[in-house]
């Protein structure tokens, strides 16, 4: 590694006072090196991530741009420069406004329990338990069974007629839920396949950050008199702050952009009839793949990226301000 | 969440950025056809298929027969996959087989990209295959983008248990003869069974029926000229009406929707008497109705013949061996070979010898009593006239009736004529 | 607030002991918030939680160690006896072997590469003081949103250029180093390694690059072990943009399981069987690596 070989060569020391020139001009050099190693280490870590952005990120992202400025077949290619002509179009579209609500309503019905859920269990995990390891790995294993079975599961469980949910409720003589049809209905259904899947990876997330917090702190609170749940509030919730940033950022990406749970809620994958679950990153596929209107589609792409951008900032802000005012220590 | 194990997007440098766009519109415009020698070169061909050609044991025989070409087998699993794999590889212009399949609805999209596919008129194979599967395949200046595989040719498939307990007749012969006619002919006797047995439906789905009605006009959504006629078209709006007078009035249909879990389950719970059933359907419903006894197939289809389905074997220009590949594929599709590949997977030929197969007409099927299977589906393609039109906005616009039949059918959140003006709504969005 | 160890030696090895030291000292606690032993009710949750993560890999096992005639008619609650025989028609069906060593390969790469570049630029973005550090973060966290779905197409022409499509590079390089794991070394070093720590090397003249290897890594310890995990199962388990850029007779798992489903007529029994095969190296890597990551987790208490 080029990077290593760079600063192998730095004296060991640079504390010892020079007796000799020889001694001096070495120092001189050294922090010479030193210097630079401080001004230049920084960006040479961060470099690969950047590097391999421009040749699998940036590219795309401005490629899309330049898509969405045209008229565009998928197959056909580039057609004339239409300017914003098409960000006009689907802005007027009511198809886009439905996905970006349901967008939405997928999103919040995923993240705010996922995130709660994921820190219940991981304070849990964080317990002086027995056999550790078996329940640490056991929250984790939704995260590694094969997509193509969590998919055929749950579309037997949440099935209108012969699904096993159904089956439950109309066996205790309640009314089937309409999966299928019913917006909100078919929001959840979706939703908790999303928190199946990520509860428990997020909960390991959060119990890592907990493991950090040192544990004098708790004791300090203990001997103040504060109860389990009060330490909870005042000192994990706070001390866990950066944490929290983390997985409600990346939550929010993730979540807005959802798209396999809700391509496989139904065989069509173009979600529902009425458009009931067609979230925002499953019109763009539309709109690309099935009209084959890539202008269009990149469009809708980039109003995408905004609407995360926007939102994961006012993200940070919100969560910054409420994991803060436990007051840091 | 799904995204943390995303596909870091995409793209190289800046400088691709120049060289990309360029990728992306052209396509080769050689459509002289396919010209070169063969044989001499050792070549490896790439074949792209999906679901099932039967094709395994047929790639062996070739490559014995013809000791320079190695052939690789690239298939995918469904055809959906193979679509969006084909497109992906279209629109960046690169990585296509040198024999792609390609399902018959595709067809007018691609022919309006038929710059991109090498032109297979030959007249070594003059006449191999059904008119309308041919047709279907040529542009309208003569370049002909695909040799026909296997076709759909449908008939109807029904419960005779059922039947029978409903008091209608039950034996293949004297229903076909029951269902010869129009659809509201079939229609009536739904509504004769439907009135005599407890609870089970007619047939499974308005969207399915729709679907054998619709594939009998010639231009349902679109003028030969492009123009979209879809919500303009009489025949398009009666046959929706008709098929959801159908389904919801009378109540002749199970409320399903095709291929969901439910739609599986149902098969096991008596949930509708008859299904129209192409070729390829006869091995679904009988895996979805293992362990269940009574279903038989009728030598009728409703309206004239219909064909649902079957294949083409393509070959992009932008592949390196396209003589070669042009042979190859001219071998696969022969009636010869076809004929083995409905022995292997019981895919149906589109070849006019292949029709006359002792071999197919022999055919016999145990699930469905022992029905001759072969010579019904044989003499039902050999009833198909009307060669429907299916202009390259076909998919996006059948979704959409698809959908406005599923939220008056299924869903049940829509009557007929709010759901109309959604399609509407949604056709003139295209 | 702080009682970091004085250290005492000159750079390098020495540094990093101390360090370890420190860390060492630090968890001779009780690992909980508390010594107590929790009691039922916890265990209750946590079994309840358990249950509805295993379930779905249980029920692919019910179904695929049956045949599709039985599952036709309902789920059975009990195991059947086909489980082998399913197995074996997948060994048949798909190239299963050469899949799970192109599996193992892409994941391992990635993961390894993953945790090393992203541990680098962590340390960076949260230790080390650089014009337009924030900047670059919010930048690196914007990419995430950058909607997967439309990369599809530029990405496949870059790799066609490339010359990779089809190749496993085409898998490998787009994630030999993610925003998320950056981001999430980032926030992770921003707590758990303290400034001083770093400062002291620093004073006894460690390079940057020593202070990360001896002092960054060692504190990003449990971190970067979830995340060579969390990347390891996602690298596995991920289908879209291999199974786009990939050939079938050269896939990863889930691409070849993927033609288990190539009829009109699809036998789950045969599929699930699949998805259990290709599961149990992950279970497996749980098994063996479980215990090292928990105890990572635990090491990790280095705080402040």
């Amino acid at each position: 590694m080029a990077v290593t070989d760079r600063v192998q060569t730095p004296p060991p020391n640079t504390n010892q006072p020079a007796s000799r020139d020889k001694s001096v001009k070495r120092l001189a050099f050294s922090q010479k090196v030193s210097k630079w190693d401080v001004k230049l280490s920084p960006y040479l870590y961060i470099s690969p991530f950047f590097v391999l952005f421009a040749i699998t990120g940036l590219f795309p992202l401005l490629y899309t741009a330049w898509v969405s400025l045209h008229t565009w077949n998928l197959i056909g290619g580039q057609g004339k420069f239409t300017g914003l002509e098409n960000y006009e179009f689907v802005l007027a579209q009511p198809f886009f406004w439905n996905a970006v609500g349901n967008t939405f309503s997928i999103f919040l019905l995923s993240s705010v329990p996922q995130v709660v859920l994921a820190i219940a269990i991981a304070a849990v995990l964080d317990a002086n338990l027995r056999a550790k390891t078996f329940w640490r790995m056991g929250v984790l294993v939704p995260f590694v069974v094969a997509p193509v079975a969590v998919g055929l599961i749950f579309n037997n469980l949440f099935a209108d007629q012969a699904g096993l949910f159904n089956e439950v409720l109309t066996g205790m003589g309640l009314d089937p839920v309409r999966w299928h049809s019913d917006s909100l209905a078919s929001h959840t259904a979706i939703a908790t396949m999303v928190n199946f899947r990520w509860t428990g990876y997020n909960a390991l997330i959060f119990l890592a950050a907990m493991q950090a917090i040192p544990r004098d702190v708790y004791e300090a609170a203990t001997i103040d008199g504060a109860g389990r749940l009060r330490q909870f509030v005042s000192v994990t919730v706070p001390m866990l702050r950066p944490t929290i940033i983390f997985v409600v950022i990346t939550a929010t990406i993730g979540g807005l952009q959802i798209f396999d749970e809700a391509r496989v809620f139904d065989q069509a994958g173009l979600g529902g009839a009425d458009r009931q679950w067609q979230t925002l990153t499953m019109y763009i596929w539309e709109l690309g793949w099935g009209q084959r209107n890539f202008g269009r589609a990149s469009a809708v792409a980039w109003l995408l990226f905004l609407i995360i951008v926007l939102i994961a900032m006012a993200n940070f802000l919100i969560t910054r301000r409420i994991a803060s005012q436990g007051g840091r220590r | 969440m799904h995204s943390r194990a995303r596909i870091t997007a995409l793209s190289a440098a800046a400088a691709c950025l120049a060289l990309a766009l360029t990728a992306c519109g052209s396509g080769g415009s050689d459509n002289a056809g396919v010209e070169g020698e063969t044989g001499t070169e050792d070549v490896t061909l790439s074949v792209g298929t999906f679901n099932e050609f039967g094709y395994e044991e047929l790639f062996t025989e070739y490559e014995e027969l013809n000791p320079n070409v190695t052939i690789e087998h690239k298939k995918a699993a469904t055809s959906n996959e193979a679509r969006d794999n084909l497109t992906t590889r279209l629109a960046a212009g690169s990585g296509l087989s040198d024999i792609e399949g390609i399902e018959m609805d595709w067809l007018p999209e691609l022919l309006e990209y038929s710059d991109q596919f090498a032109d297979l008129k030959d007249p070594a194979v003059e006449g191999r295959w059904l008119d309308w599967k041919e047709a279907a395949a040529t542009t309208e200046d003569g370049q002909l983008i695909g040799y026909g595989t296997d076709a759909g040719p449908e008939a109807v498939c029904y419960r005779a248990d059922l039947f029978e307990k409903a008091g209608l007749p039950s034996d293949r012969e004297s229903v076909a003869k029951m269902l010869e006619g129009d659809w509201q002919n079939y229609f009536d006797a739904g509504k004769k069974f439907v009135a005599a047995s407890d609870g089970t439906a007619w047939f499974d789905s308005a969207g399915a029926t729709y679907q054998g009605m619709i594939n009998q006009v010639e231009n349902a959504y679109e003028d030969k000229d492009g123009t979209v006629i879809a919500t303009d078209n009489a025949d398009v709006k009666d046959i929706y009406e008709q098929v959801l007078q159908a389904s919801v009035d009378d109540g002749l249909s199970a409320h399903l929707t095709q291929w969901e879990d439910d739609w599986t389950a149902s098969f096991q719970s008596d949930a509708f008497a008859t299904k129209l059933c192409p070729g390829w359907m006869l091995g679904i419903i009988e895996g979805n109705a293992k362990g269940i006894d009574g279903w038989d197939i009728a030598d009728v289809f409703p309206g004239g013949g219909g064909n649902w389905g079957g294949s083409y074997l393509t070959i992009p220009t932008q592949g390196a061996h396209q003589a070669e590949a042009k042979k190859l594929a001219e071998w696969l599709t022969a009636p010869e070979q076809q004929i083995k590949a409905f022995e292997s997977k019981g895919t149906f030929p589109s070849q006019v010898e292949g029709l006359e197969s002792d071999t197919l007409l022999g055919q016999t099927n145990a699930f469905f009593n022992d029905a001759p299977t072969g010579e019904i589906l044989a003499n039902r393609a050999n009833a198909i006239e009307v060669r429907p039109f299916k202009g390259p906005k076909y998919f996006p616009i059948n979704d959409a009736m698809q959908q406005a039949l599923t939220r008056v059918d299924v869903d049940k959140t829509d009557d007929p004529a709010s759901s109309w003006e959604k399609f509407v709504t949604a056709v003139g969005a295209l | 607030m702080s009682s970091i160890p004085m250290i005492e030696q000159t750079a390098g090895k020495g540094a990093a002991r101390a360090a370890q030291r420190g860390l060492g000292s630090r968890r001779r606690g009780a690992p909980g918030g508390t010594m107590r032993r929790p009691g039922f009710l916890t265990y209750g949750f946590l079994a309840a939680v358990i249950l509805g993560s295993v379930f779905p890999l249980w029920w692919s096992f019910l179904v695929g160690s049956h045949d599709s005639s039985v599952i036709s008619k309902g789920v059975p609650l009990v195991p059947g006896g086909n489980f082998l025989a399913n197995a074996a028609s997948v060994l048949d069906t798909i190239p299963f072997w050469k899949a799970l060593g192109n599996s193992i390969l892409v994941s391992t790469v990635t993961a390894v590469s993953v945790v090393l570049f992203s541990t680098l630029a962590g340390f960076a973005f949260a230790k080390l003081r650089f014009r337009g550090s924030k900047g670059l973060l919010v930048f690196v966290i914007a990419t995430m949103a950058v909607p997967t779905q439309l990369g599809v197409v530029p990405l496949f022409i870059v790799m066609a250029k490339l010359g990779w499509t089809g190749s496993l590079w085409a898998v490998i390089v787009p994630g030999v180093v993610t925003a998320f794991g950056v981001f999430w070394m980032t926030q992770y070093l921003r707590d758990a390694l303290p400034d001083e720590l770093i400062e002291a090397v620093r004073i006894d003249g460690a390079s940057m690059i020593q202070a990360f290897w001896y002092v960054g890594l060692p504190a990003a310890r449990p971190a970067a072990a979830m995340l060579a995990l969390f990347t390891f199962v996602a690298t596995w388990t991920n289908f879209f943009w291999p199974f786009i850029v990939l050939d079938p007779s050269n896939p990863t798992l889930p691409v070849a399981l993927q033609l288990l489903q190539a009829a009109h007529f699809v036998d789950y029994s045969i599929v699930l069987a699949g998805a259990v095969l290709s599961t149990i190296p992950l279970l497996l890597l749980f098994a063996v690596a479980g215990r090292q990551l928990v105890s990572g987790i635990m090491q990790g208490a280095v705080k402040g």
